[in-house]
């Protein structure tokens, strides 16, 4: 058994750790909550881009676009990219585990891969498992925001354009109902066109200027921003709550080990107390004893 | 005068939802203005300045990036990644970020990079322009 003063550090230890895993807790609700609110912000515009972008659809002959999927053949030897979004701290629970698991997955379901890493712990896993990566984007998933995400887009699409990659993938985490994490992998280039399934039947003839392919070219890049903007901050909202999550079972482990260790440590001071008393009480009477021992030998 | 209804909608935030008399972008071709009443149709929107007059007679001006225009029914729906007034611009900020575009430029890095810049440069250069523009 412990000694009491070893216990009093341990306690001490724990309770320190405590208040830190409290602070993260704090911190990634109100970030949660703020990532939150500028989602919502966004949803109009990504809303109403996607809808037009179904209307063009309908309109234009689509096959006519590389931008819509069935343009060109698939083969087994195109380059697929794949855009992994984790975050750049772990002690966020599963979160990034999750996210890099999908990914391999996918992977290995694939030759030809092409990976673009945001975030600084899917770089540090895929540099230390020796996997390659295209590119990293670091700071971007600590603060979502639209010049980035036209970065990353711009980037995606120059590739695509170029025909060095067939295929994008995005990776993120979406938080579901009841605060579910789960992990998605969307094929973001070529569109599929079934995504876009219209509800509204009741349409207008649209006459679209110069051209709907024109249309279409100009609104590709806008939804490709808007759809990683959006998938960014959905994975940041994902990474607060995950971490929000494990920070809060954190607290309550804490909690629970606090009371065991404070029943522990009141069990050794009382049993330190009862000691010392029957030390002194011992050593009183040995003294009485001695005393009248010594009485009896002089009468 | 003749109203239509119309929303603005950039990426971060809705930029305006009211009624207009008319509004004014900027296309491939050069400007294209909508009234009320007019054909459905959608439009390809390049950057630039926008102009629109609301139903109380006020002009407002913003600087605007690529995106598209969609009138129907009487109703106008302009996307766009970016609206931003012209007292939201930082005029130093954009020729700052202008001369640094101009830089990268003349680096003659990748054909991506300097695509990248060249279309900082754009938006650059168009916030300057709408912020200086005269009524």
């Amino acid at each position: 058994m412990a000694s009491a003063k070893e216990i009093k550090n341990h306690i001490g230890s724990v309770k320190s750790t405590q208040k830190i895993t409290n602070a993260m807790y704090l911190i990634s609700s109100t970030k949660m909550r703020r990532a939150r609110e500028s989602l919502a912000q966004t949803q109009p515009y990504f809303d109403a881009l996607r809808t037009e972008i179904a209307r063009a659809f309908e309109h234009s002959d689509s096959k006519k676009s590389h931008y819509v999927a069935g343009h060109r053949k698939e083969s087994d030897t195109d380059a697929y990219g794949y855009l992994v979004l984790t975050a750049d701290r772990g002690l966020a629970g599963a979160y990034n585990q999750n996210v890099i698991k999908e990914t391999l997955h996918l992977m290995a379901q694939h030759e030809n891969n092409k990976l673009f890493v945001v975030g600084d712990y899917g770089r540090q896993y895929f540099l230390s498992h020796r996997i390659p990566f295209e590119k990293s984007f670091l700071y971007t998933a600590q603060s979502p925001s639209i010049p980035r995400a036209r970065e990353m887009g711009a980037l995606l699409l120059d590739l695509y354009d170029r025909g060095e990659i067939q295929r994008v993938y995005v990776v993120y985490t979406e938080v579901g109902s009841g605060m579910n994490l789960d992990v998605r992998a969307d094929c973001l280039l070529p569109i599929q066109p079934e995504t876009f399934a219209q509800d509204s039947p009741e349409e207008n003839r649209l006459r679209f200027e110069p051209s709907a392919d024109v249309v279409l070219a100009h609104a590709v890049p806008n939804y490709v921003t808007g759809y990683l903007y959006s998938a960014v901050v959905e994975s940041f909202c994902a990474e607060q709550n995950a971490r929000a999550a494990a920070m809060d079972s954190a607290n309550q482990n804490a909690q629970e080990l606090l009371e065991t260790l404070k029943v522990a440590y009141n069990h050794e001071r009382q049993g330190a107390i009862t000691q010392e008393i029957t030390e002194v009480s011992a050593g009183a009477r040995a003294k009485k004893q001695h005393g009248k021992d010594r009485c009896s030998h002089e009468k | 005068m003749n109203c239509f209804h119309l929303k603005i909608l950039a990426a971060e935030r809705v930029f305006f939802d009211g009624a207009c008399r008319s509004l004014v972008v900027p296309t491939l071709d050069g400007l294209y203005g909508i009234q009320a009443q007019h054909e459905n149709v959608v439009i390809a929107v390049v950057p630039g300045t926008l102009s629109l007059r609301s139903a109380e007679g006020e002009e407002i001006v913003a600087a605007v990036s690529g995106g598209v225009l969609k009138m129907e029914n009487n109703e106008a729906l302009l996307l766009v990644d970016t609206a931003e007034r012209p007292e939201e611009i930082d005029l130093s900020r954009a020729e700052r970020d202008a001369a640094e575009a101009k830089e990268a430029l003349l680096q003659k890095r990748s054909a991506q990079e300097s695509h990248l810049a060249e279309e900082r440069m754009a938006r650059a250069l168009n916030r300057i322009k709408t912020k200086k523009y005269k009524r």
